[in-house]
């Protein structure tokens, strides 16, 4: 028992150490997502959309659910009327009925992004998959692009509106890059919130009531 | 008596280790943090290796390229990253 102990006492030691050490080990990597996050972060994006619960996982579903739904249903529809006279397939039709339901709430989802920014922005305060400097000079671009967007619109800036939406896009690729891997159901958010946040921007009348 | 002090001795070497691997993942964000500030800004590092805390939100910064940053968040709130 005495000469057993000091080996438990190791395996203990290692097996803390290890477990402890794993987080450490995944800091490395926040910049090269920026060219693809776009990419990356669509997977995700059909995933966890399911996930989340909070307000924003109201729109999360709607959002992620139509761009499914629409591909596969004209297809279908469309395969449908050749695979009509062969007998055998009588599942399929079945299958392509609810679908062929589906098309007009489909035409509205995508229309209706729901866009919560109290909760986004809540969201990316409170998450810790951004340090607070980051956070700070996120905050500090968003403010710069707001800055630029103002100026735009009191016609103190001579730039277009689509180098602004190119600005836009940049600093939206940024902070996905930053979450896409850390926190995926934010990411999906952000995506889904994407349209409606440049819909806003883009539109003078609106951007003044923010 | 033996046992007892060999008992006292694994909770301190396991709370050593706990305290060692937390210091470690702070130092870990703390650096994950910096470098993601200097990268946003467009500035050259390829990673950060070390810094020193002057207060709070205030750092010197070495990067594995050879670049000294002074990242620190000025009276008007704003991150403000200095090649050195």
């Amino acid at each position: 028992m005495m000469r057993v102990m000091p080996v438990v006492a190791n395996l203990l030691l290692s097996l803390l150490a290890g477990c402890a050490g794993l987080p450490s080990l995944a800091p490395s990597a926040p910049l090269e997502p920026v060219a693809p996050p776009t990419s990356a972060a669509a997977p995700p994006s059909s995933a966890p959309a399911a996930l989340p619960s909070p307000a924003p996982a109201a729109a999360l579903p709607q959002a992620a659910a139509p761009p499914e739904a629409p591909s596969p249903s004209p297809s279908i529809a469309k395969a449908a009327p050749p695979t009509a006279p062969t007998p055998p397939k009588a599942p399929p039709p079945a299958a392509s009925i609810p679908r062929a339901d589906t098309p007009a709430p489909e035409i509205a989802k995508p229309k209706a992004p729901p866009l919560d920014l109290a909760s986004l922005e809540q969201r990316l305060k409170s998450t810790n998959a951004i340090g607070v400097l980051t956070k700070l000079t996120l905050k500090n671009q968003v403010d710069d692009l707001l800055d630029q967007f103002r100026a735009y619109y009191q016609g103190k800036l001579k730039t277009t509106l689509a180098d602004l939406h190119r600005s836009y896009d940049l600093l939206v690729q940024k902070v996905l890059a930053l979450l896409q891997d850390s926190d995926p159901p934010l990411a999906t958010a952000i995506v889904a919130s994407r349209d409606a946040i440049w819909g806003i921007l883009s539109d003078p009348k609106k951007f003044a009531t923010i | 008596m033996t046992i007892h002090m060999k008992r006292l001795l694994i909770a301190f070497l396991a709370a050593t280790g706990f305290a060692t691997s937390s210091l470690a993942a702070d130092d870990a964000s703390v650096k994950k943090d910096l470098f993601t500030v200097i990268t946003l800004q467009g500035l050259p590092c390829a990673e950060v290796v070390s810094f020193t805390t002057k207060t709070d939100n205030d750092h010197m910064v070495v990067c594995k390229d050879g670049n000294r940053y002074h990242v620190y968040v000025n009276a008007q709130g704003r991150v403000v990253v200095e090649k050195q």
